[in-house]
């Protein structure tokens, strides 16, 4: 467990690096490519409670010490730990249709996941807002917290069908037998 | 409730509090540390990055010429590829002299960076440079090519520094119009990208008498920014009800910066 715990760590902190390399996608207004919420949503939904904690409060502090100018008093360090957690909770809520280990539900998972990306970036927004006190509006804005959603309606079947067997490989089998 | 629910629970509420309440200088120290042991891996991945870029740039070139000459395709192609390559090089020779000539023009001391990252955040516009503090770099200093004005220090590491890009809300410009008394300030909108830079100048006076192509310069107050960096020009020009906005056309192409320097102080 603390093994697999230890990977989708390490994979939400190469993911970070990666994503710095991946240009907007400038036919969706420039919505970014997010790898990171999909392997944190998997993570919520396998591991117990505790390890979706810590996996919470790393990849929070990472998304805002690498990405957010620490130089700005309008969206401190530590503020995304509490930005993830929300859906967070929300996916591992969910665990009981994760544990019974069926593609179609796991597949659910994934898109349910790819539907709670954007309220990271809403969340994200409302906060600038509220500490800027100027609600900027425009489609572009729109399209900045909606599209990396749709894009990730596509990445998340596919993370999801990539780390169950990187877990098995680990030993890490929530709710299954052992295979002797 | 499960004992060691409860526990990770208190654990993780202290652990919030304590990084919400550390002092925003050693946020941007840890920042900096951060940037500083992922270094390496920046400068990996934008000499990839680059080289990427040469091949896709060369393959383009390849293209046309292959267009233009299809019956002499097959003799060529070898003295195509290489004209390709010097192409690339020249213009690399070019953009370096560029530089060079602007760095001995400039009458403040500059120090030359390259740029390894491009963080695209969606609400955040930085990018990551190969200079840190060993180099002398401190934070608040200011960022400039030959064309213009591209942003500020935020962070440093030892070999890295991260600076905020004036295409980024936060990053507010004073700002004078050449030609003008008109001064106010610039700053981008949270709309804004490197990709698509939404510049906006506000505290306009309301009859100020602007007109698309005027020279955007920087006018010194607060410090940071010494005056007359060139920002961009003004796009369009309109009264609202207590002031004056104006859109700008950033001179720096904030999408493809490769090479930038850093003020280091007036000589």
């Amino acid at each position: 467990m603390i093994r697999f715990f230890l990977s989708l760590a390490a994979l939400i902190f190469g993911s970070f690096l990666f994503q710095l390399y991946l240009p907007p996608v400038l036919l969706l207004k420039g919505a970014a490519i997010l790898f990171v919420p999909a392997i944190y949503f998997y993570g919520c939904v396998s591991l117990p409670f505790p390890l979706m904690l810590a996996l919470t409060f790393f990849t929070g502090l990472l998304n805002d010490l690498l990405l957010v100018p620490q130089a700005n008093v309008d969206y401190p360090a530590g503020v995304s730990t509490l930005v993830y957690l929300g859906p967070g909770l929300i996916m591992h809520g969910l665990k009981p249709l994760f544990l019974k280990h069926r593609w179609e539900l796991h597949w659910l998972l994934a898109e349910i996941g790819a539907v709670l990306t954007p309220f990271l970036l809403l969340a994200q927004y409302a906060i600038l807002s509220i500490e800027r006190t100027e609600f900027f509006y425009s489609d572009v804005i729109v399209w900045r917290i909606l599209g990396p959603g749709l894009i990730s309606l596509v990445i998340a079947p596919c993370v999801f069908f990539i780390l169950t067997p990187l877990s098995h490989m680990l030993g890490y089998r929530p709710g299954l037998r052992l295979a002797r | 409730m499960k004992s060691s629910t409860i526990t990770a629970i208190a654990i993780f509420a202290v652990l919030v509090v304590l990084v919400l309440l550390l002092p925003r200088a050693t946020k941007q120290q840890l920042q900096g540390t951060l940037f500083q042991w992922i270094s390496p891996v920046l400068r990996t991945g934008a000499s990839v990055q680059q080289e990427l870029g040469g091949v896709r740039g060369g393959l383009k070139r390849l293209d046309e010429l292959e267009r233009e000459n299809q019956e002499l395709k097959l003799e060529n192609e070898q003295l195509r590829a290489t004209n390709s390559l010097l192409n690339n090089l020249e213009a690399e020779v070019n953009r370096l002299n560029r530089a060079l000539g602007f760095r001995e023009q400039s009458p403040f001391k500059l120090l030359p960076a390259r740029v390894i990252s491009r963080e695209s955040a969606t609400w955040w516009n930085t990018c990551t440079i190969s200079r840190g503090s060993k180099d002398g770099i401190a934070t608040d200093m200011a960022v400039v090519t030959e064309s213009g004005l591209v942003g500020k220090v935020t962070t440093v590491g030892r070999d890295v520094a991260v600076v905020l890009l004036i295409s980024d809300e936060s990053l507010r410009v004073s700002i004078s119009i050449e030609g003008t008394q008109e001064q106010g300030i610039v700053s981008g909108t949270r709309a804004s990208s490197s990709y698509a830079p939404d510049l906006r100048i506000r505290f306009l006076s309301k009859t100020a008498n602007l007109t698309p192509g005027m020279k955007v310069l920087t006018a010194g107050a607060g410090g940071v920014f010494p005056s007359g960096l060139f920002i961009g020009t003004v796009k369009d020009y309109s009264a609202k009800e207590l002031e004056g906005v104006a859109s700008v056309m950033p001179a720096v192409d904030l999408a493809n910066l490769q090479d930038v320097f850093v003020i280091l102080r007036q000589r």
